[in-house]
């Protein structure tokens, strides 16, 4: 079990999340965070910080996002640097936030 | 109702205490009852100002449905049941401190120390430590750390005099909202100015709070920006301007004397990791039979552990307690065999529990 970042983050990028996890297992990409599976410990605390509600525990991801569980794996361990403090928010987040198909934006 | 910051230990000279336990959430206060019905008195520890844990900090007004032959109740409500049920067993509460160390003894037992200084000789101790310990949300900008506890202070911390000052909030709960309403109508100690920052023009507190500062603004007596903290600058040892970016990416410096950072607080994982115990994936590895650590005479118990088929349920917590319990009894008792005994007929737990004729 792990918790998963789904689309919703693509080109937002908030970093809400990074703050309370207790194990720091964000991963940061250009313009999309991961959760790294073999560090989470599902304690659920980064579900309610994210503005966009993109983050859910594994059982929980709806099935046109069931990609994102193995792409969140994937990333994490592609090397991506892990972030533990917050930073602004990508600067068009706000324009980006609701939109959804975010897939094709996703930078590696 | 019982009082969750009654019984607060002073710091002082070691306390020697047959059962420490780390962490005051539901797990940890049942792990008190459990040890007091085998006659095993216990001090917790926990970082918080009240006991309760995630029940308290994350969850208090959230409805809880799968405790046994309690229908419903809140993350409160949860708390102040289990803290009238182990009233009995009048453990010792230290809280707001963190435990640091943990040192193995010649004789099997521990010497415990917190960040408080206080320092126990413990035969058994007992993780229930959930997802770690809560700390505030610290303000994370290049320079600014030097002034946290002066000119900067977060969720939690003793506020210092506003008056004169300029001052900015940063937060959108509640508590932030109050906060800042509060200097901003301040008749004494009123502050030169009241910034309220977030992120966003969107917030987590109530529509009726929101609205209140909304006014407080329209009034002149506040005002709010929609920014982030990117840098600050200073003039020899003090704190004078804060460095935002606002959403469309233009940054504004805010002249400031005072800070409040208000995101709360957040777990975190401690020094477990420093303790010698195996872990796997950061969660304490125990076994099924008395979930007992890989260091003998150390339990861990509720979130913090993990096990074949372990799952994050407040009910399994109650359940690894009782064996815990019962497992460190064997230690602390070598020549006198635990039985079982049943609450409702035993004239012995009839006394612990205070319920006994001639209690």
């Amino acid at each position: 079990m792990t918790h998963v970042v789904t689309e919703s983050c693509i080109r937002c990028k908030y970093t809400d999340c990074v703050d309370v996890c207790p194990v720091d297992c964000f991963r940061e990409g250009p313009n999309f965070l991961t959760i790294d599976p073999d560090e989470c410990i599902d304690c659920a605390v980064c579900i309610p910080e994210c503005p966009v509600n993109a983050i859910m525990p594994e059982e929980d991801v709806p099935g046109d996002q069931q990609h994102m569980i193995q792409l969140n794996a994937d990333l994490a361990r592609s090397g991506w640097p892990s972030i533990t403090k917050r930073k602004p928010a990508l600067p068009d987040a706000d324009e980006w936030k609701d939109k959804t198909g975010k897939l094709s934006e996703l930078k590696r | 109702m019982p009082d969750r910051t009654a019984l607060q230990a002073p710091p002082g000279a070691p306390i020697t205490t047959e059962a420490l336990v780390i962490g005051a959430g539901p797990t940890g206060l049942f792990q008190v009852f459990q040890l007091g019905l085998l006659e095993i008195a216990c001090h917790v520890v926990d970082s918080l100002a009240m006991p309760g844990g995630q029940c308290i900090e994350l969850y208090p007004d959230k409805p809880i449905y799968d405790i046994p032959a309690v229908p419903v109740c809140t993350g409160r409500e949860l708390v102040d049941r289990l803290l009238a049920q182990i009233a009995p067993m009048k453990p010792t509460f230290h809280l707001s401190q963190q435990v640091s160390a943990v040192e193995p003894q010649a004789d099997g037992g521990f010497e415990v120390t917190t960040t408080a200084g206080v320092r126990f000789r413990a035969g058994t101790v007992f993780i229930a430590g959930g997802v770690g310990s809560f700390v505030p949300r610290r303000i994370k900008v290049d320079g600014i750390d030097c002034f946290f506890g002066r000119q900067v202070i977060h969720s939690g911390e003793a506020v210092p005099s506003a008056k004169g000052r300029r001052v900015i909030v940063i937060g959108d709960d509640e508590a932030a909202l109050d906060t800042a309403l509060a200097l901003a109508d301040s008749d004494i100690d009123r502050p030169a100015s009241v910034t309220l920052m977030h992120r966003r023009d969107a917030f987590t507190a109530s529509p009726a709070t929101v609205d209140r500062m909304r006014a407080a603004c329209a009034a002149g007596r506040m005002q709010f920006v929609a920014a982030q903290a990117i840098g600050c600058e200073s003039a020899g040892d003090t704190l004078t301007q804060l460095v935002v970016a606002r959403a469309d990416g233009t940054t504004l410096s805010l002249p400031v004397d005072l800070l409040l950072v208000l995101w709360g607080l957040s777990p975190k994982l401690g020094p477990i990791a420093d303790w010698g115990i195996q872990l796997d994936r950061k969660q304490v590895v125990v076994d099924t039979e008395k979930f007992e650590t890989s260091v003998p005479r150390i339990f861990a118990v509720g979130d913090v552990n993990t096990y074949p088929g372990k799952k994050k349920l407040i009910v399994c917590g109650f359940h690894e307690a009782t064996m815990a319990a019962y497992g460190a009894a064997a230690y602390l008792r070598p020549d006198r065999p635990v039985q079982v005994q049943y609450t409702t007929t035993s004239t012995r737990l009839h006394r612990l529990l205070g319920v006994a004729p001639d209690a």
